[in-house]
């Protein structure tokens, strides 16, 4: 499964094909990060990516301060 | 060439242009190249501005890691329509990525001159390693060995020296060693003089070395390898900028500015041939 927040988009016609995009962090990635997106080969998004580690531990305290 | 006495020989300097990478892209630097074509012009313009090998990796489309032979090949056949005389040389790095792919980059038609082999572990990100164990290193010399390839022996950190002294206690090496200094953040060797003169000086007898500074480090870098007597390797993969807060143009401007400072200092740009001859490879297919 890939990661939830991983978008492709070709931002408008300044790149020729859509480019993997964060949308946790707002951007474009690494080329070396899009695998992590992906979860290509033994990559997995929940425990290599700090980016959605991250976001993930926003919505949880987001979650819990409403509680 | 290990000093300063080889530096006052004057001999070519061995400038290497890693044009593309395979970590960040155009997201980067919009002039960084990606599709094969791009990589064959860049690798043009960069041997035109004094460059003797091209490193390359290979990416899909849209810009993300490929380490298919077959994209490898349409990269190396790109290069060959626009540069038929520049040493190309494969990267065999590749984060996260299968054994078994790692292998796929010495598969061309012909092989490349040249592929690089890191000597060992080096953090990505936070929650990321690129192992590079002793057994993929040893099994991708062997076949480089069986394909005619020299090794380019990145040294990430000095810990990776203790690597290649132990590669060549476990593994027979055609002379001359050619090692990668490499420095600069995480875990690369701190980048200090000091620091870059350790490594030098505790190479083993006869090596070459190559230098590779990341980020604004590139350029002092290579000022220092060529004055003590080593080669130098630029380019966008491991610097996207000409100076602070300006983005390069391209491959050939950053080779163009080392070729200048390597030829105002004594050192001519080495030749492809130079380059072949220095290195001792095999020499281009025809």
């Amino acid at each position: 499964m890939t990661c939830p927040h991983l978008e492709y988009r070709d931002d408008d016609g300044r790149f020729d094909a859509p480019r993997a995009y964060c949308g946790a962090a707002d951007r474009f990635v690494q080329a070396m990060r899009a695998d992590v997106c992906n979860d290509r080969y033994d990559l997995d998004h929940a425990t290599d990516c700090e980016i959605f580690r991250a976001h993930e531990r926003e919505e949880t305290d987001a979650e819990a301060d409403e509680s | 060439m290990t000093g300063y006495a080889d530096y006052l020989a004057g001999d070519p300097v061995i400038l290497t242009a890693a044009l593309t990478g395979g970590v960040h892209g155009k997201e980067a630097n919009p002039n960084l190249p990606e599709t094969p074509a791009e990589i064959g012009r860049a690798a043009a313009a960069a041997e035109a501005a004094g460059a003797a090998v091209v490193h390359v990796h290979a990416r899909k489309d849209n810009g993300e890691r490929s380490f298919a032979t077959e994209r490898f090949q349409a990269v190396d056949d790109a290069i060959r329509e626009h540069a038929d005389d520049v040493v190309i040389q494969h990267s065999t790095g590749g984060t996260g990525a299968p054994d078994d792919l790692r292998h796929q980059p010495l598969r061309t038609d012909p092989a490349p001159e040249m592929a690089s082999l890191d000597m060992g572990p080096l953090n990505r990100y936070d929650h990321l390693t690129s192992e590079n164990t002793r057994g993929l290193v040893d099994s991708l010399h062997a076949e480089m060995v069986e394909r005619g390839v020299k090794p380019e022996l990145e040294v990430f950190n000095d810990g990776h020296l203790n690597e290649l002294h132990g590669l060549l206690e476990r593994r027979d090496l055609a002379d001359p060693v050619y090692a990668t200094l490499i420095c600069g953040p995480g875990t690369l060797t701190r980048p200090r003089p000091r620091n870059f003169l350790n490594l030098i000086s505790n190479l083993p007898d006869g090596a070459a070395f190559n230098t590779l500074g990341f980020g604004r480090h590139q350029l002092p870098f290579a000022a220092m390898g060529v004055l003590f007597g080593g080669h130098v390797r630029v380019g966008l993969e491991d610097n996207v900028y000409y100076e602070a807060g300006e983005l390069a143009e391209s491959n050939a401007q950053l080779v163009e500015r080392v070729a200048g400072l390597a030829r105002e200092l004594g050192r001519p740009a080495a030749t492809p041939d130079d380059a072949r001859e220095l290195l001792g490879l095999r020499g281009r297919a025809e």
